[in-house]
């Protein structure tokens, strides 16, 4: 083993020390909320994209970036504050900080750049940040109902719509927190980042696939909650998950097809 | 991908492990419910349904005699088959509160603190004064369980706040004797009372009043069955676990299938 490679596994096995209460703070977020389970395969994704960039790292020049220990110092500070009380949320965000901060300085910017879609890839496994999801989590919950309602209505189908519960021919469906969306809006926005960057080389279409994800997933929640307000049978249970995932599935093609669309109108363009 | 599985595994023990106290599917359904007699006076609105059993008695509602200024968005169960049932619920719920696995103990007043979810023990009798925050700490599905052996009484104007994704649904008060709600006060929660429970004028409750062997008394109050469990279903997604590792597999079905259509065009 080189000193380098002794160096970088000194650093990696003081960040996994220095941060081992915000890392058990996020497996236990993975483990027991299941609106943020996915945080277990964004690692795997993560180090996958590391692998296959493999390539482009090889032969790349070490210079190491003195800037970096100012990044390591404010990520210090922040995970100072999260344990002084500023949350997991905190920690988590100092803990990625750190990461980029000892990639500079022990690489320096080029290998930052080449680490960057990983890095950024990483924000998808950072716990909820209570502020927002409090604020989001009713007028989401409200957003489903109401269109729910809607879909159900140009259907013709009866549905008196109380709030957050749909009263569909003579029973009623709760629209709670777990209905929301965030489930599907959170995977389906990994997905489709990690779709961009697998089948198209333009940077552009990561973000345009982000910014397709929101309204797609919001619309798919809706047309869960209706089916499950339509047919009683897929209220609960086995036949109530399959639905879900179905419907998720139906996303993700629909997010495939939407890149395939783009792609054309990019090309007509150009040419 | 065996650590995978391993992990899987672990994570679906540890979860079955956190055992959760619920509410039977028909007690879910009602608002109020009590074991003698239910009593209103005012314009109080009841979400969900009201019942009694084994007494009959129940005055103060429009849609059953004599009338009265308060309504009732669901049924009225008047010691029915229906009120039964709920019962024989309420009192399997009230004992698995009561069994729960305690976590730290309480006395006195709760008002100005913030509790986290757990099993709150009191040997004697509980108050409320000001704010009682509890904070679920981002976890909606976080259970708090309050095992009183005596009275809750919560003061005029106080209050109980749910932060953090805490849902009233999951908040269980277990009570040995009676409850009382102070006038104008807000609370949250199932209270599940041995005896009686009184809501003082204006009170209102997120929640439901259950009493096994006394009344239930309300002055002009709003009670309102926590969304999600009064006796609507539930709709949850599934959870983000699977819907990514779908999400990450289809991702290789396009690619493989991207990959033999280049082969098959060179070809």
């Amino acid at each position: 083993m080189s000193w380098r490679q002794t160096v970088v596994g000194l650093t990696a096995v003081a960040l996994v020390a220095c941060y081992a209460p915000t890392l058990r703070g996020m497996f236990e977020q993975w483990l027991n909320d299941e609106d943020m389970s996915h945080g277990f395969l964004v690692p795997i994704v993560m180090l996958w994209i590391v692998w296959r960039e493999r390539a482009r790292r090889r032969g790349l020049e070490t210079d190491p970036n003195w800037w970096g220990f100012a990044i390591l110092t404010a990520a210090a500070g922040l995970q100072f504050a999260g344990l002084l009380g500023a949350g997991l949320f905190a920690g988590s965000v100092a803990l990625l900080v750190s990461v980029a901060g000892s990639v500079l300085c022990l690489g320096g910017l080029a290998w930052l750049r080449v680490l960057a879609f990983p890095l950024v890839l990483a924000i998808f496994m950072l716990p909820k940040l209570a502020v927002v999801y409090n604020q989001a989590t009713l007028p989401l919950q409200l957003l489903a109902s109401r269109i729910a309602a809607g879909i159900l209505t140009f259907g013709g189908i009866g549905v008196i719509r109380e709030g957050n519960i749909l009263a569909v021919s003579g029973h009623r469906v709760a629209v709670v927190e777990a209905c929301n969306g965030i489930r599907y809006l959170l995977p389906l926005s990994f997905m489709a980042v990690v779709f961009a960057y697998v089948s198209d080389s333009k940077p552009w279409m990561r973000l345009v696939l982000l910014a397709a994800a929101v309204p797609i997933a919001i619309l798919a929640n809706a047309v869960r909650v209706a089916a499950a307000g339509w047919v009683p049978a897929l209220e609960g249970g086995v036949p109530h998950a399959v639905c879900g995932l179905f419907i998720f599935v139906l996303c993700v093609a629909t997010l495939m097809l939407f890149r395939q669309l783009f792609n054309k109108v990019y090309v007509r363009y150009q040419s | 991908m065996n650590k995978l599985t391993a992990l899987l595994l672990w994570s679906t023990l540890s979860l079955s492990l956190n055992a959760q106290i619920s509410l039977g599917p028909t007690v879910a359904t009602f608002g109020v419910l009590a074991g003698s007699t239910v009593t209103n006076s005012g314009p109080t609105v009841v979400t969900g349904n009201l019942g009694v059993s084994p007494g009959t008695a129940i005055t103060g509602f429009t849609g059953i005699a004599p009338g009265g200024p308060g309504t009732v968005t669901g049924t009225i169960d008047s010691a029915n088959a229906t009120a039964a049932q709920a019962q024989t619920e309420l009192t399997a719920a009230y004992n698995s509160a009561a069994g729960a696995a305690v976590t730290a103990t309480k006395a006195g007043d709760l008002g100005g603190q913030t509790l986290f979810p757990g099993v709150y023990m009191s040997t004697s009798t509980l108050g409320i004064t000001g704010t009682l925050t509890l904070d679920a700490q981002g976890n909606a599905n976080a259970q708090f369980i309050f095992q009183i052996a005596s009275a809750l009484t919560t003061a005029t104007s106080s209050s109980v706040v749910l932060i953090n994704g805490a849902n009233a649904a999951n908040v269980f008060w277990q009570i040995g004797s009676s409850a009382t709600l102070g006038t104008s006060s807000t609370f949250a929660g199932d209270i599940l009372a041995l005896s009686s429970i009184s809501l003082g004028t204006g009170a209102v409750l997120s929640g439901r009043a259950l009493a096994r062997n006394g009344a239930v008394t309300l002055l002009s109050n709003t009670i309102t069955t926590p969304a999600g469990s009064g006796g609507a279903t539930p709709t949850p997604a599934p959870s983000t676990l699977i819907l990514g590792a779908a999400a990450l597999a289809c991702i290789g079905i396009y690619q493989t299938r991207e990959r033999l259509l280049k082969a098959f065009r060179r070809n």
